[in-house]
């Protein structure tokens, strides 16, 4: 492996790489992300090797498997370039017409194309596609392009330009001048500014600080870094590297969750050809800075996503905050400086130090600059990774991007920010995304986990859901986080099982604010929001639970019953068939009637009731009307 | 030095300490549960939670490790601050409903009864015994184990663990008794036991001897102090506010010149167990007299209560029995000369501390050789419930349903052999030359009779003069006597001393 030892020697291997690329050449890029390798990109990728050699063009067409797309929803994803046709729901099946049709006769395979939901139409390339057209993306873009795995594939995209750049012709204080300027916030939840924090950490005394990569994302449905890191390792690595040149820093850290190994072997694989190519190591570029860096595999807590729980766990030591009032940018892992940012704010920061501090602050908003990643889940049609400038609104997030809610359901709010975020309702749906809006909103940005939510979900439970997840993966250490969550779960799970009373709500308001203000660290703090958000947009759903006893969403089980209309019910035992308890009797032309008592809610027979004849009734909040006596059914003639 | 101000008094702070070091200083009480004077601290209860004002901006914080800060103001009471500790003490009060140590500290935020789901926990996981283990005993023997509702103190693997070196510090250091030490030790938790009160109750390594001690000043137990053992612990430094401990002391050997020396090296216990017919250390309800001396005592281990060490329970049924190894052929040949007394005094007060206990002295022949002392027996049979049993008897055994000795022994008045079934049996047993005594005259060139005591050749005209002169004897180290008969040999040898030393001049 050749070393750099210059900025102009990377610009010659640039060059070099590119000169035996052919722009022209087909390529096929494979998303193999960990959404698509769990619906087969595996298996995909294979049969298209063994298509490529089968139909003897090995010497006509690039295959890179790539990092992930975005578009999780409709994977395996294949884009072929140079035109970025777009193939999507791939099955090896599928591969043997794609080399031959659109490989070697250049056709394109309708049936394989993205169909726009509202128009019908078919649509052919990638960046036409609803979904990719309306972001904006900065630095999840290259993802598409390379494959992780090989530094070439980074270089030829002008991978550590920007390096090259800060280590030739800007000092250490001008790095940081820039990072400052363009107002980058940390895009791991708080949203603290970048710069400021390095600046901290840079005047913090001592010879040794330490730079850190925080890929402990934990959220229920978020995986925005995880893909980050999987796709695009060197691009977090070029943003770390920067920084601790800014910073002061040689040593350098990645703590990445075990339960993530292909970031964990891409990364690796990453840290290795930067060493080889001197791009980590002594003397980066001639420059006389030397930084290296370790991978520190985490063993899987929420908490130790938190900054100071995550520096304890790379000591070593049980991942569990400590106090902050000495910030940890002066005294942090081994009570040395150390600067913290997660994997996307690492990531951000080549594209300033490329294209300037400047050009960056033209995208967002006053407050929250440049483009943000977020993870848009639940019930929305395109499910996926989506990287949009700050300050776009939660409705063209849904439904521009995300295609609005399935099945025609109505859309009823959105829960942003994690477990410990908070859920915006519609009438906030014009909201615009950033920092302090969601803020404002009783929410928060966290890392980016977006749920989108219907109709049909109850949001008592909900909260409950959330407060179930943090009373498991609270550290414990403190009372109030670990008894206040503990307790609010206690109160909204005997609200969502029909044992709620009057006091409950201001009790729970009570404990939400005594929580809020004395825990010990972030998790503790904002882990009150999903029941004060849910409490404030949706207390009627609690009044409902608490004084009628029913759940509006007919979600919480203990509170909702199926009762067959008799008047309704044709006797045609499809429900009695397709009860996994048996507790529906009835038979031919005998009217059906469900036993109360075996019942398991497990809402079957509502979902298979033909919808000419809507007999199964979901009811809550009122007694089930006693059985009929006259089982017969009296069919109506003609 | 800070300046700050604390509920809107002015004080002044040493750089580098935390708020809540410094209001303890000046008198103002904040709660705590989780910190330790000896450790780090932890900021885990939340219950120091302080309002201060910093900069301009009202802030929350925990008063145990926030650092004070020229110009900061803090109350410690502040609307928000009661409020939020009462409901932290609700909340365990929930966890813990049967704890003391919360129940008081939530009745005084005014909180008896929790509006939460009651648990039935004791451990409020303050986490002070696996910091105590860790911290300071360098051992890490327990610690947390699992997060969020699964978090416990527990030893790895949840087995009694090897490395515990069974000090107890965590035991110690629990403020709501959660922890038991056989939980958590795979050793067999052995207490140190208090020499004074013979072995009845421990002490901690770090100890006054004995309450009328001279000099009254606390001594480290080097034998089994941890830091002496590990080189860890050092907590006694911590809460020393006179700075008096000093681990490097060591003993000093003194050279005195002198013209006269009084021996008075007192007695020692003749160790009852040799006279292994009575069953001492194998029947549990078999002590000696100095035991019962120290339970009897309202200052010793059980403040006055009789408790038979089996079950506890106060004896109703108590044989005292005489000659323990005294005027026997296989031990002591001589009479101790104190038993038949102490024995009866002893008798005397169980009765005066339970009026329905019965009391047995077995003796060989009364020896009530003073001034009232025959008086004083027939009191103690009119008055207190004695019955004097003239027998030696052969051996004690133990009924293994319910742990009363049994005391074998031969009627004389009948020349029947028979038994009886006691409650308990103290041994008084014989008295016996301390050790020092003969080292000591070994290196004074004394001799001692055949009993180790020492030897006073003309025990008529000169009871107190050895054989060398200018060195006297007074006490038990010369013969048997009581507390009367010492003090006038003590008398008797100051003034020989006295006599002694005015002649060289």
């Amino acid at each position: 492996m050749p070393r750099i030892n210059s900025p102009a020697e990377l610009e010659e291997l640039r060059k070099d790489i590119l000169s035996k690329r052919d722009p022209n050449r087909p390529c096929i890029t494979l998303c193999s992300g960990t959404a698509c390798h769990a619906s087969g990109s595996e298996e995909v990728a294979a049969s298209i090797e063994e298509e490529i050699k089968k139909q003897g063009l090995s010497a006509e067409v690039d295959f890179r498997k790539t990092g992930c797309h975005g578009f999780c929803e409709k994977g395996p994803i294949i884009v072929i370039h140079p035109e970025k046709i777009c193939y999507l729901q791939i099955e090896p099946k599928d591969v043997p017409e794609i080399i031959s049709q659109t490989i070697k006769e250049k056709k394109v395979i309708e049936r394989l194309l993205y169909t726009d939901p509202t128009t019908n139409k078919k649509v052919v390339h990638e960046f036409e596609i609803p979904f990719y057209k309306n972001q904006e993306r900065l630095v999840f873009g290259s993802n598409g392009k390379i494959d992780p795995k090989s530094i070439d594939d980074y270089l030829a995209l002008g991978g550590y330009s920007a390096l090259a750049k800060a280590l030739s012709q800007m000092s250490p204080e001008q790095v940081l001048e820039e990072v400052k300027k363009s107002n980058l916030r940390g895009r791991g939840g708080g949203g603290f500014p970048v710069g400021r924090k390095w600046e901290e950490c840079r005047n913090a005394p001592g010879e040794i600080k330490y730079v850190i990569v925080n890929a402990d994302e934990g959220d229920p449905g978020a995986y925005m870094d995880r893909s980050l890191l999987e796709g695009n390792p060197h691009s977090v690595l070029e943003g770390l590297i920067i920084g601790a040149y800014a910073i002061g820093s040689h040593e350098g850290y990645i703590y990445v969750r075990q339960e993530y190994p292909l970031a964990v072997e891409n990364v690796d694989i990453a840290i290795k050809q930067a060493e080889e190519y001197g791009l980590l190591g002594k003397n980066i570029f001639g420059s006389g800075f030397d930084f290296t860096v370790k991978v520190h595999r985490g063993a899987g807590a929420f908490v130790s996503g938190e900054s100071s729980a995550l520096m304890t766990a790379l000591e070593g030591r049980v991942g569990e905050p400590r106090p902050k009032y000495i910030h940890t940018v002066i005294k942090g892992v081994w009570d040395k400086p150390s600067n913290l940012n997660n994997v996307e704010t690492w990531a951000t920061v080549p594209l300033i130090i490329n294209k300037g501090a400047d050009w960056f602050r033209g995208i967002g908003t006053e407050g929250s600059k440049g483009t943000k990643i977020f993870s848009l889940v639940g019930k929305v049609n395109n499910t996926g990774l989506v990287e949009v400038p700050m300050g776009m609104t939660l409705r063209e997030i849904i439904f521009n991007i995300g295609g609005g809610i399935r099945d025609g359901k109505k859309f009823k709010a959105v829960q942003t920010g994690g477990p410990s975020g908070g859920v915006i309702p519609e009438k906030y749906i014009d909201l615009p995304i950033d920092f302090d809006e969601l803020a404002k909103a009783g929410s928060m940005m966290g890392s980016g986990g977006m749920i989108v939510m219907d109709e049909d979900t109850c949001m008592v439970d909900t909260a409950r859901y959330f407060l179930n997840f943090l009373a498991h993966e609270s550290c414990g250490k403190c009372v109030p986080c670990r008894e206040g969550i503990k307790q609010m779960l206690n109160i909204l799970t005997d609200i969502t099982e029909g044992r709620g009373e009057k006091k409950d709500i201001e009790l729970l308001e009570e404990v939400a604010a005594m929580v809020k203000d004395f825990s010990l660290c972030a998790l503790g703090t904002t882990a009150p929001n999903p029941v004060l958000s849910t409490l404030k947009y949706f207390q009627d759903e609690y009044v409902a639970h608490i004084e009628q006893k029913r759940c509006p969403a007919y979600v919480c089980k203990a509170l909702v019953s199926y009762y067959i209309d008799p008047e309704k019910c044709q006797a045609c035992m499809i429900c009695l068939r397709q009860c996994p308890v048996g507790a529906i009797s009835g038979g031919k032309n005998q009217i059906h009637i469900i036993d109360q008592a075996k019942c398991t809610k497990c809402n079957t027979c509502f979902e298979v009731c033909p919808p000419r004849f809507s007999a199964v009734r979901r009811l809550s909040g009122e007694p089930v009307p006693p059985p009929v006596k006259d089982r017969v059914l009296a069919r109506r003639k003609g | 030095m800070v300046n700050l101000t604390i509920d809107g008094k002015a004080v002044t702070a040493e750089e580098g300490t935390y708020i809540l070091q410094v209001a303890r200083a000046n008198s103002i009480d904040i709660p705590t549960l989780c910190y330790h004077q000896a450790l780090e601290p932890f900021g885990a209860c939340r219950l120091c939670t302080v309002e201060i004002t910093s900069r301009g901006r009202k802030r929350l914080v925990t008063s145990c490790n926030y650092p004070v800060e020229e110009g900061l103001e803090v109350s410690t009471d502040s609307e928000a601050v009661i409020k939020g500790r009462r409901m932290i003490l609700e909340l365990l009060l929930a966890r813990c409903p049967n704890v003391p140590l919360i129940q008081e500290l939530a009745k005084s935020y005014g909180i008896e009864k929790p509006r939460f789901k009651l648990e039935d926990d004791n451990c409020i996981l303050c986490g002070l015994c696996a910091r105590i283990c860790e911290e300071r005993m360098g051992v890490s023997a327990i610690s947390f184990s699992g997060r969020g509702l699964e978090r416990k103190i527990d030893t790895p693997f949840h087995v009694n663990s090897e490395i515990c070196q069974g000090c107890g510090a965590c035991a110690f250091v629990c403020p709501t008794g959660a922890i038991k030490l056989e939980d958590i030790t795979a050793k067999e938790p052995r207490p140190i036991l208090s020499e004074f009160n013979v072995g009845l109750n421990p002490r901690s390594a770090i100890y006054v001897p004995f309450p009328q001690a001279v000099p009254k000043v606390p001594v480290i137990d080097r034998e089994v102090c941890i830091h002496f053992l590990t080189g860890n612990c050092r907590i006694c430094e911590n809460f020393c506010q006179a700075g008096a401990i000093n681990y490097d002391q060591e003993d000093e050997i003194i050279e005195a010149e002198v013209d006269a020396i009084i021996l008075a090296s007192g007695f020692d216990l003749y160790d009852p167990s040799a006279v292994e017919e009575y069953g001492y250390g194998k029947v549990k309800n078999v002590i000696t007299a100095m035991q019962y001396e120290r339970m009897i005592s309202a200052s010793g281990p059980t403040e006055g209560h009789l408790e038979r060490p089996s079950d506890g329970k106060t004896p109703k049924k108590l044989a005292f029995i005489q000659c323990v190894g005294s005027r026997d052929t296989h031990h002591k040949l001589y009479c101790s000369s104190v038993c038949c007394m102490h024995a009866t005094k002893e008798a005397i007060l169980a009765n005066e501390h339970y009026p329905d206990l019965k009391a047995f002295i077995f003796y060989t022949d009364m020896r009530a050789v003073g001034k009232k002392f025959q008086e004083y027996i027939a009191r103690a049979e009119q008055e207190y419930n004695v019955t004097y049993i003239r027998s030696r008897p052969s051996k004690i055994t133990e009924n293994p349903d319910n742990g009363n000795p049994i005391v074998w022994y031969e009627e004389t008045t009948a020349r029947t052999r028979t038994s009886m079934e006691v409650d308990m049996v103290v041994l008084c047993q014989a008295l016996i030359p301390s050790g020092s005594t003969k080292d000591i005259s070994d290196m004074l060139h004394l001799s001692l009779n055949d009993y180790q005591f020492v030897d006073i050749p003309d025990r008529l005209f000169h009871p107190v003069d050895t054989e060398i002169p200018g060195i006297f004897a007074c006490g038990f180290c010369q013969a048997p006597q009581d507390i009367p008969d010492s003090v006038v040999q003590a008398s008797a040898a100051a003034a020989r001393a006295a006599e002694f030393l005015s002649k060289e001049d």
